[in-house]
C-alpha cells in the first residue's frame, strides 16, 4: 500500500490523512471546490494547514505534511487512479456518499480498496445498488477521533473480498497504521459506540437520578471502574457535547424496536438531562472546543481555575479535586467491592454498570462474533482498561446474575450459563463452548510470561524474564516505571544473567504506559536534604557503573520504549545498542527541568552520537545538544527523536504498540551474529573558550527573559560538562572523562537550594518550577 | 592621485532567514549570479578585472574557503581575476569598496567588483564555532555583547522612547513598500535562480501598524524597548558595485553613478557600537572637505531604530532625507552584503533624484563606524 486516496478533508479525513502520512505512504488528499473559490484546492489546503496547529499533533514529524498532496475532486479525480486504497470521510449522507463512490468508480484501479469512515450508516445501505465490483471492494472503515492516538480501527468487511485481500489490508492497519483492527458486524454504532454510547447515556442519566455532581461521577465512574480519567462528564467535554444528541439521534434512526438504547435515550428525555444538554449546547458550551462544558477553566482575575458546572442549578463553582465519598478507596479491593460499598457511589456504580453489562452481554453476536472483540474494542477505542466482559468476570458472572435476577432485571442468554466469560487462553462463545481468543502473529507481552511462569529475577523495582529464543527481558514495574537503586541492581542482574552464558540478548521494555520517568528524584531529594553527599555520589556512580557495563556487554541490548522515556529513562535508551521505538514514544534529556544535569552518561552519548551524525567542529554538535537538554526538550514521537539523535539511523520505529516488544526481540537476534560491543568513545571539546561561547547565549537569554536566574546556574553547568571543563581542543577525553563531569557537576546542582525546591515542586505538582 | 567612481550596483532580493525564498540558496551561489548581473548590466569587460573583493561578516562553511575566489569561478569570471575576502562585520563590503578605492589610487589596478553576501540561514551569527578568548570575557564582557543590548544601550543613552523607534520603524516599512511599488528597485535586484527566479524582497511587513508593532515584547531585555519590530531581521541576501578609476570607466564606456569623495573608519566603545556612525561620518567628511548639510541624501544602515535615531540625533538629522527606499529594519540586513547596498543605493538615488553629494554609512559589532562620501558623476 504505497498510495492512498482521502476523499473529504474534514477532522476526520484531515486526520486520516495525517496518520497514512505518518505511516510513510503518499496521501491524495481531496475534496470538493467551493463555490466561487480562488483556491480550487483551498479546503484540502487549508486541511493541510491546519494539522500543524491541531493539538494534540496529528503529525508525528512536522516534515510529513509534505507526503500530503491536495487537490479537488473536479479537476484531480484522475489523481485516485493511482491509490491502493481510497477512503471516503464525507459527510454523512447517503446520497453525497454515493455519488462519490460512482464518481471513484469511473477512475479507480483494479485491485484496490474503497472504505468509508461512516459512524451510522450501514454497509448494506452504501453498497446497494451499486457495481458488483464495488460491493466486492468496500469495506468500511471506522477511524476514532483523534485517529492518530485512538488505537480502535473497526471494520465491516465485504462479505465477497477473498480472504488473502482482507488480510492483506488488515495487516497494513494492523502493522503500517498501527491500529488495533476489529471486526464488527454491519450494525449501527458498529461496537464502540453502540456500547460506548449506551454507557455515557446510563451514566448521565444515573448521575441525575441519584443526585450526584459531576465530580462525583467522574470520580467514580474513571478510574476507579478502569476507565481514564475523564471518567464521563470529562470525556463529554472532550468529545464535544453535540456529540450525544447526534449519536442518539442516529442510534434511534437504525435501531431495532424494543432495543434497550432506546430506553435509555427516553429516559434522558424524561429525567431533563437531555433539555439541560441541548440548552448547552445552544449556549455554546459544548465542551473544551466551546466555552466549556460541564467543566471549564476560568481564567478570569488572571489565574487558572478548574471550575464545574452543578447539574441542578447550571451554576459554576470550583471543581472539588477530592471528593468525599469512600468509595472510590473501596475500588481498591475490586470492582465488586466498589459496586456493593454503601454510599451512593456505589450504587452509581451498580446502576451504570449493571445496565451496561447486561445490554452489552445481550449484544453479542448482533453486533461481534465473539466477546473479545467488544473487549479488544472498548480498550482500544476508549481506553477502558478491562472490557465489559472481562469487568464481568471479575465481579463474578454468577454473582452479577442473580443481584440481576433479584432486582428484576432480564439476564442475558449469554450469561445465564453462570459460566466464567474467558478460561486461559479460550472465550466463552454463545454457543457455550469455549474457543481460543484470536491472537495477532508478532507480538510479544509481558503480562503473557508472567502468566506462563515465574521471572528469572525480580524484585519490588523490576523483573527480568525469559522471552524465549535465548533473548533475555527486563521490565522496570516501579512507579511511573522511575529508575532506583533497586532496578539499577535489576539491571546489573541482567547483564550477569545474560553473559552467563543461557541468552544471547536483551531487550529493555515493558507493558506500561510509559517505559521510564526517570530517576527517581524523591529519593535523590531526601539524600540531598539529610545531606548524605556520599549516598548521592554513589547513586550517580551506580547508574553510571549500570550503564556503562550494560552498553560495554558482550551481547546485543534493545531498549524498547513507549510512553515517556525521559530522564534518566532515555539515558538507558542511549546506553542501548540499539532502540526498537514505538512511534508514540516521547523522550528527552529533561534535567535541567529539576535543576539538575544529565549525569548517568546522557551527555557523553549525546556527544558521541551529534559528532557521529552531525556537523563538525568543536562546537558544532555542542551547541545542538545544549539547546535540547538545555531547554528540557521532548520529542513528541519517535520520528523527532531522531532529529535530537536519541534515535540513530539504524534504530527502527514500531507503529502498533502490541508489535513493540516482539519488534525488539526480533531486532535483538539480528544482532547477535558477529556482535561487537562498542569501543569507548573520544572527544575532543573545546574546554573554556566553548563554555563562554555557551555562556554568552544564556547571558542573553537572562536579560530577555527567556531563562531564569537558577536556569542560568544549570545551563552554566551543562556547558562545563559539554564543553569538557577545563580541557583544550588539542587534548583527548574518553567516556569516563565526560562521566566524571556530569557526576560533578550534577553533585554541585544537588548542593543548591533551588534545584532541591525544582525537585521537591516537580514531586508536590508534577510541574517544573520557574525559579 | 587617481579618482575611483561607482559604476553599477546590483543586489539579490533580500528574503528572511529561514523562511524566505533564498534560505536554500547557497551562498556562494547566490554571490556568483549576483556578480553575474553586475557585469551584464554594467557591460563591464570580466577580463579588464583586477580583483573581486567580497565582504562577508562571518567567512566560514559555504561562505568560507576564501568565497571571493570560489565566486569568481561560479560566475565564469576568467581564471586572472583574483579574489579577496574581507571581514569587518556588517561593515564588510563597503571595506571591499574602500579596499579597491585605495588600491586605484596607488595604482594597483583599475576595475574591482566590490560585494558582500551573507546566509543567515545556512551559516549563523557568530558562526558555527563560538569560541571567544575566555580572559577577555572575564575582563571586558562588553567586547562580546549582543547587538540587540547594545541597541538598549542607546535608548537608554539617549532616551529614545519605545514609540519613537516604533514610528521610524513604521516610516522605513512605508517607504521600503513604497518604493517597491513605485520600481524604487527595478534596476537594482538581480533575480536569482532557484528552480524559479526569486524576483522581490521578502522581509517587508506592509501591514506594519503602530497598534501592532507596539503590542510585540522586548526582544532582548525584558526592561528594555527594543522589539523585534524595531530591529533588522535575521536576512539572506547579496549585493555588488563596480568600482573603477574614473579614467577606466570613460576608456570602456562605462556609465558612473557617482565619484567616491572619501572614506573612513573609525572606532568606539563596543557596547554602544550602534553610535559608530556618527564619528566616520565626521572622519569622512573632513576628508572631503564637505559640511553634513550639503549631503543631498544619505543612506544610514538601520540595524535598530534606536541606534538609527541615537546617531541622527548626535549628527543632527532628521529622518527626511535619510534612506529614501527604506532601511534596513524593512529590506533586511545580510551582514556582510549591507555595505555594498547602501553605498551602491546612494550612488544611485543621486543619480535618481539629482543631488550632488550623498552619504553612506553604518554601525559596526565590537564598536565600529565606517562612511563613504560620495559626489554626482
Amino acid at each position: 500500500m504505497q498510495r492512498v486516496a482521502v476523499i473529504g478533508s474534514g477532522v476526520m479525513g484531515g486526520g486520516i490523512a495525517a496518520h497514512l502520512a505518518n505511516a510513510g505512504v503518499e496521501v491524495e488528499l481531496l475534496d470538493i471546490v467551493p463555490e466561487g473559490a480562488e483556491d480550487r484546492d483551498m479546503l484540502a489546503r487549508g486541511a493541510i494547514a491546519r494539522l500543524h496547529k491541531t493539538k494534540p499533533a496529528p503529525l508525528m514529524h512536522a516534515n510529513f505534511a509534505e507526503r500530503i498532496r491536495p487537490g479537488n475532486l473536479n479537476d484531480h479525480l484522475e489523481r485516485v487512479s493511482e491509490a491502493d486504497w481510497i477512503v471516503e470521510a464525507v459527510l454523512e449522507d447517503l446520497n453525497i456518499k454515493q455519488k462519490v463512490f460512482r464518481d471513484l468508480e469511473k477512475v479507480r484501479k483494479d485491485g484496490s480498496i474503497v472504505s468509508s469512515n461512516t459512524s451510522t450508516i450501514p454497509r448494506a445501505q452504501l453498497v446497494a445498488g451499486m457495481s458488483k465490483r464495488f460491493e466486492r471492494d468496500f469495506l468500511i472503515t471506522h477511524f476514532f477521533n483523534p485517529p492518530r492516538y485512538l488505537r480502535l480501527l473497526e471494520i465491516v468487511p465485504s462479505p465477497a473480498m477473498e480472504p488473502e485481500r482482507l488480510e492483506a489490508f488488515r495487516e497494513f492497519a494492523d502493522r503500517r497504521l498501527g491500529k488495533g483492527v476489529v471486526t464488527c458486524n454491519d450494525t449501527p454504532g458498529f461496537i464502540g459506540n453502540r456500547v460506548g454510547g449506551y454507557w455515557m447515556q446510563c451514566a448521565i442519566n444515573a448521575a441525575i437520578e441519584l443526585g450526584l455532581t459531576v465530580e462525583e461521577a467522574d470520580a467514580v465512574m474513571g478510574r476507579p471502574i478502569g476507565v481514564p480519567k475523564t471518567a464521563v462528564f470529562g470525556l463529554l467535554d472532550l468529545v464535544g457535547l453535540d456529540l450525544v444528541p447526534h449519536i442518539a439521534r442516529s442510534m434511534l434512526a437504525t435501531l431495532p424496536e424494543g432495543d434497550d438504547y432506546r430506553r435509555v435515550v427516553a429516559e434522558a428525555e424524561e429525567n431533563g438531562i437531555a433539555a439541560i444538554i441541548a440548552g448547552m449546547i445552544g449556549a455554546g458550551y459544548t465542551g473544551r472546543k466551546g466555552k466549556g462544558g460541564f467543566y471549564r477553566l476560568n481564567r478570569t482575575e488572571g489565574g487558572k481555575v478548574k471550575e464545574a458546572r452543578s447539574l441542578a442549578t447550571g451554576e459554576y463553582a470550583p471543581a472539588n479535586r477530592k471528593v468525599a465519598l469512600e468509595s472510590p478507596r473501596a475500588a481498591k479491593q475490586g470492582l465488586r467491592a466498589l459496586v456493593e460499598y454503601p454510599d451512593k457511589g456505589g450504587e452509581y456504580a451498580w446502576k451504570v454498570l449493571s445496565q451496561t453489562l447486561a445490554y452489552t452481554a445481550s449484544l453479542v453476536p448482533e453486533i461481534a462474533s465473539s466477546i473479545s472483540d467488544v473487549d479488544s474494542a472498548m480498550r482500544l477505542g476508549y481506553g477502558w482498561k478491562r472490557g465489559p466482559f472481562e469487568m464481568l468476570d471479575l465481579l463474578g458472572v454468577e454473582w452479577f446474575c442473580e443481584r440481576l435476577a433479584a432486582e428484576g432485571i432480564a439476564v442475558p442468554p449469554l450469561l445465564a450459563h453462570g459460566s466464567p466469560l474467558y478460561e486461559g487462553e479460550t472465550q466463552l462463545m454463545v454457543e457455550g463452548i469455549y474457543a481460543p481468543v484470536p491472537r495477532a502473529r508478532g507480538t510479544l507481552h509481558v503480562a503473557d510470561l508472567r502468566k506462563a511462569g515465574e521471572p528469572l529475577a525480580s524484585n519490588a523495582s523490576a523483573s527480568i524474564w525469559d522471552a524465549g529464543d535465548g533473548v533475555a527481558l527486563l521490565e522496570f514495574h516501579s512507579k511511573m516505571n522511575s529508575i532506583d537503586p533497586l532496578t539499577l541492581e535489576m539491571v546489573a542482574e541482567a547483564v550477569e544473567l545474560v553473559e552467563g552464558g543461557d541468552f544471547v540478548g536483551l531487550v529493555i521494555g515493558n507493558d506500561g504506559e510509559h517505559f521510564s520517568a526517570g530517576a527517581n528524584i524523591g529519593l535523590a531529594l531526601f539524600v540531598a536534604n539529610v545531606g548524605a553527599w556520599e549516598e548521592s555520589d554513589k547513586m550517580i556512580r551506580g547508574g553510571q557503573l549500570a550503564f556503562m557495563t550494560l552498553k560495554h556487554s558482550s551481547f546485543p541490548v534493545v531498549g524498547a520504549p513507549s510512553g515517556l522515556a525521559i530522564g534518566g529513562g532515555c539515558e538507558l535508551l542511549l546506553a542501548c545498542d540499539a532502540i526498537q521505538a514505538h512511534a508514540e514514544t516521547y523522550t528527552g534529556l529533561v534535567e535541567v527541568g529539576v535543576g539538575l544535569v544529565p549525569a548517568w552518561g546522557g551527555c557523553k552519548e549525546m556527544l558521541r552520537r551529534w559528532t557521529e551524525a552531525g556537523p563538525h567542529g568543536p562546537m558544532a554538535s555542542v551547541t545542538r545538544i545544549f539547546e535540547n537538554v538545555g531547554t528540557a526538550k521532548v520529542a513528541t514521537s519517535a520520528f523527532e527523536a531522531r532529529d535530537m539523535q536519541i534515535l540513530r539511523d539504524s534504530d527502527r520505529i514500531t507503529m502498533n504498540r502490541d508489535r513493540v516488544l516482539a519488534d525488539a526481540k526480533a531486532h535483538c537476534l539480528e544482532l547477535v551474529d558477529g556482535y561487537e560491543p562498542p569501543e569507548m568513545a573520544t572527544h575532543h571539546l573545546a574546554g573554556p573558550s566553548g563554555r563562554v561561547g555557551l555562556q554568552m547565549a544564556v547571558a542573553d537569554l537572562l536579560r530577555s527573559g527567556k531563562a531564569t536566574p537558577h536556569d542560568g546556574v544549570v545551563a552554566g553547568e551543562l556547558a562545563m560538562v559539554l564543553t569538557g571543563g577545563e580541557t583544550d581542543p588539542t587534548e583527548e577525553l574518553d567516556d569516563s572523562d565526560i562521566l566524571d563531569l556530569e557526576r560533578e557537576a550534577i553533585l554541585r546542582l544537588m548542593k543548591t537550594a533551588p534545584t532541591l525546591e525544582r525537585i521537591e515542586h516537580m514531586l508536590n505538582t508534577g510541574k517544573p518550577l520557574r525559579n | 592621485m587617481r579618482e575611483a567612481v561607482i559604476a553599477g550596483y546590483v543586489r539579490s532580493p533580500f528574503t528572511p532567514a529561514q523562511k524566505g525564498a533564498l534560505a536554500k540558496v547557497r551562498p556562494d551561489e547566490l554571490m556568483a549570479q549576483v556578480v553575474r548581473g553586475l557585469l551584464e548590466r554594467t557591460g563591464a569587460d570580466p577580463a579588464g578585472l583586477e580583483d573581486m573583493i567580497i565582504g562577508c561578516a562571518f567567512p566560514e562553511g559555504e561562505q568560507g574557503l576564501n568565497v571571493a575566489r570560489i565566486v569568481g569561478f561560479l560566475a565564469d569570471l576568467p581564471a586572472s581575476v583574483a579574489g579577496t575576502t574581507v571581514n569587518r562585520f556588517c561593515g564588510s563590503s563597503m571595506q571591499a569598496i574602500h579596499i579597491a578605492v585605495g588600491a586605484i589610487a596607488t595604482g594597483a589596478g583599475e576595475a574591482f567588483v566590490c560585494g558582500g553576501v551573507e546566509s543567515m540561514s545556512r551559516v549563523p551569527m557568530m558562526g558555527f564555532n563560538p569560541l571567544p578568548h575566555p580572559g577577555l570575557y572575564e575582563r571586558a564582557p562588553e567586547v562580546f555583547i549582543s547587538m540587540g543590548l547594545t541597541a538598549e544601550n542607546l535608548a537608554r543613552k539617549y532616551d529614545i522612547l519605545r514609540e519613537t523607534q516604533e514610528a521610524f520603524a513604521l516610516e522605513s516599512q512605508q517607504r521600503a513598500v513604497r518604493a517597491a511599488n513605485d520600481g524604487g528597485f527595478t534596476d537594482e535586484i538581480v533575480p536569482i535562480e532557484n528552480g524559479g527566479p526569486v524576483t522581490t524582497d521578502g522581509c517587508p511587513r506592509p501591514d506594519t501598524s503602530l497598534e501592532a508593532l507596539a503590542t510585540l515584547k522586548p526582544a532582548f531585555d525584558t526592561e528594555g524597548s527594543v522589539t523585534a519590530g524595531t530591529s533588522s531581521p535575521l536576512t539572506d541576501g547579496a549585493a555588488a558595485v563596480l568600482v573603477t578609476s574614473a579614467d577606466y570607466a570613460q576608456r570602456n564606456g562605462l556609465k558612473p553613478l557617482a565619484r567616491i569623495r572619501a572614506t573612513a573608519v573609525s572606532g568606539c566603545a563596543p557596547e554602544i557600537m550602534g553610535i559608530g556612525p556618527v564619528e566616520a561620518t565626521r572622519k569622512a567628511l573632513d576628508r572631503a572637505g564637505l559640511e553634513l548639510k550639503q549631503m543631498d541624501l544619505i543612506e544610514l544602515n538601520e540595524a535598530f531604530a534606536a541606534q538609527s535615531l541615537a546617531v541622527l540625533g548626535e549628527l543632527g538629522l532628521s529622518h527626511k532625507k535619510v534612506n529614501l527606499d527604506g532601511g534596513a529594519i524593512a529590506l533586511g540586513h545580510p551582514l556582510g552584503a549591507s555595505g555594498a547596498r547602501i553605498t551602491g543605493k546612494a550612488a544611485s538615488l543621486l543619480r535618481r533624484e539629482g543631488g550632488k553629494y550623498a552619504l553612506a554609512t553604518m554601525c559596526i559589532g565590537g564598536g565600529q563606524g565606517i562612511a563613504t562620501v560620495l559626489e554626482a558623476a
